[in-house]
């Protein structure tokens, strides 16, 4: 027995450990990204741009800089809200199908984000104030809908997010239909998630919220670890169970109703990242939320690189990427691991 | 001396009809009491109302002396814990990992477990005999090992009082009287205070200091085992004829349903 030595599951040394391969993978990622387009730019090039600018072609430069740049970071910022999103709603409601946009918390902020639109709202803070008040709307609308006398019915909930999903994406439909012929393809484009209308000053407003949001979520992490136990035990072993859950579910409206008014709808990404986290280090949201924040940056960069790039000059709506590339991952998933989720 | 928990005419309801009415009785140190009664009876809501989940309308619940309201649900996790009566589990922890649960109350918001943490949460698998499962998953263990994992976790929260909610329902018979021979060693051995809720009369009976009898949210009967395990005692509250007698082997009272 006394051979038997339990060691510390988790240390604040692995978490920067794991964090910091991710961050570096990410840079790495990001300057690839830089690379990658109808006209390439290499490597010295783009690493000159950083540090000395002036040896650069002023073309290349416009590329990377006023382009490339704005839209990465676009990417990188919503594929940390959407992930980090995904992560606290699946513990939140113990449902690995939880993620903000199966809840409908997307299409309910892109409807708020319709609607500021058409009152004509000014789109720097206008439009994503209405995109965040349509995500809270629609959390709102999910857990009220899936309330039972022993709280949210996890199932139910899913299912009522489908639902409320399924009408606000009518409403957009029925708007882009009535509106203008000019408008209607732009829309339709960020419906599926388009990025390509960067500019640096949306990361100026989505990075604050995007790091308050994950330390404030991050402070919740044990609170999660317990809720993803059951909230009757969380309570039982302290944790001021509705207080944690009304703090992590604004929070996560605030992060994705921001993002979805830049980027429009991209699914999978809170789906994918946060699972495959769990799938490769376990259940501890202590280390599973700066990889799957990280994660899901990287893996939206990749997808975003990728819409730009595999039709060029033409693009693609991220959107279409992250689904075809997350549909057929998902059913693997599931036909190999079973619906658990085991290590 | 103070006892650990005190029900003082505690009464509460739902909403609807009273679900307890003037419950009164103490739970001293060292002590295990076991709660009998029929289904909806309001041995539950005991329970609950123990772990501060619920705030009696009537009445008041003591807790070392000090009301039970005073307390916030941090304070409380750290003298009273709570073994559920099954508990899934939706993501693959470790044994490790559930345990070091029950040191939530002890750590702050960006804070690791430390040295001590481990110390008491290696302590609490060794005292549930559950150390050899420390690395596995929660989904791998049968109902006897997943609910030995469940006291080692309220071990670990270092409470004064340990609350079980038929802790051994979903047990066979081999599990049954080994989760009562842990709890009653737990807390016989570690001035801990147990309040166990159980549908097997015999197994509380064998052993409980005391036994409680609810009736539709009323105290029917109190004292010691056998006293309160006859045959007149268990068909009023449980609304069924039965015969009691003498376990040869161990003098225990043996119920046996006529």
């Amino acid at each position: 027995m006394d051979s038997h030595i339990i060691r510390r599951p988790l240390t604040p040394g692995r978490v920067l450990k794991v964090s910091s391969i991710l961050g570096v993978s990410l840079a790495v990622t990001v300057i690839i990204s830089l690379m990658l387009g109808t006209a390439n730019v290499s490597l010295e090039d783009v690493l000159r741009m950083f540090f000395h600018g002036s040896q650069v072609k002023e073309s290349a430069r416009l590329i990377v800089l006023k382009i490339r740049l704005p839209r990465i970071f676009l990417a990188g910022f919503t594929g940390f809200s959407l992930s980090l999103g995904g992560l606290v709603f699946q513990a939140l409601l113990r449902n690995p199908l939880a993620d903000p946009f199966v809840l409908g918390v997307s299409s309910g902020a892109a409807f708020g984000a319709v609607m500021g639109i058409i009152f004509g709202v000014g789109f720097s803070i206008g439009v994503p104030l209405f995109s965040f008040c349509g995500a809270l709307l629609t959390i709102y609308l999910v857990l009220t809908i899936s309330r039972r006398k022993m709280g949210v019915e996890s199932a139910t909930a899913i299912l009522a997010g489908v639902i409320v999903n399924a009408f606000f994406t009518a409403i957009i439909m029925f708007f882009i239909a009535t509106s203008s012929e000019d408008r209607l393809h732009s829309m339709l484009f960020w419906l599926y998630g388009d990025l390509s209308q960067s500019q640096i000053a949306y990361s100026g407003i989505i990075a604050p919220v995007a790091f308050f949001g994950f330390a404030l979520l991050y402070s919740f992490s044990r609170h999660l670890n317990l809720l993803a136990a059951g909230e009757e035990a969380a309570l039982h072993l302290g944790v001021n169970v509705e207080r944690a859950k009304f703090i992590c579910f604004i929070t996560v409206s605030l992060m994705v109703g921001l993002v979805v008014s830049f980027s429009g709808l991209i699914g999978f990404v809170g789906l994918i990242v946060p699972h495959l986290s769990r799938m490769i280090l376990g259940s501890d949201h202590r280390l599973l939320m700066p990889v799957s924040a990280l994660g899901g940056a990287l893996f939206l960069i990749v997808a975003d690189t990728a819409a730009r790039t595999v039709i060029s000059p033409s693009e693609l709506p991220v959107g279409v990427i992250t689904a075809f590339l997350g549909a057929p991952f998902f059913i693997y998933l599931l036909k190999t691991r079973g619906s658990r989720w085991t290590r | 001396m103070d006892p650990v928990i005190r029900f003082n005419h505690v009464g509460f309801h739902y909403g609807g009809p009273w679900a307890l009415r003037d419950v009164e009785f103490t739970v001293g140190e060292g002590e295990l009491v076991g709660v009998l009664g029929a289904n909806g009876s309001g041995k539950t809501t005991l329970l609950k109302i123990a772990d501060g989940l619920l705030v009696p309308q009537k009445g008041e619940v003591f807790l070392k002396g000090r009301p039970l309201s005073i307390y916030s649900r941090a304070e409380l996790a750290r003298e009273v814990a709570m073994v559920p009566q099954e508990t899934h589990f939706h993501f693959a922890f470790s044994v490790l990992e559930v345990v070091l649960m029950g040191r939530f109350p002890y750590l702050g918001r960006f804070q690791f477990e430390g040295r001590r943490d481990m110390e008491v949460a290696r302590e609490a698998l060794a005292a549930t005999h559950s150390t050899e499962l420390a690395e596995r998953s929660i989904y791998e263990l049968s109902g006897g090992e997943k609910q030995r994992v469940l006291i080692a976790r309220a071990l670990a929260q270092e409470p004064s009082l340990i609350l079980l909610d038929e802790p051994t329902s979903f047990l066979d018979l081999k599990f049954k009287k080994e989760i009562f021979d842990l709890i009653s060693s737990l807390v016989h051995s570690r001035s801990l205070s147990g309040l166990v809720v159980s549908h097997d009369i015999e197994l509380a009976a064998a052993y409980c200091d005391k036994l409680v009898m609810l009736k539709h949210g009323r105290i029917a009967s109190m004292g010691s085992p056998e006293d309160i395990v006859t045959s007149q005692n268990i068909e009023d509250v449980y609304g069924c004829p039965v015969v009691v007698d003498e376990n040869p082997l161990t003098g225990a009272p043996r119920v046996s349903v006529v």
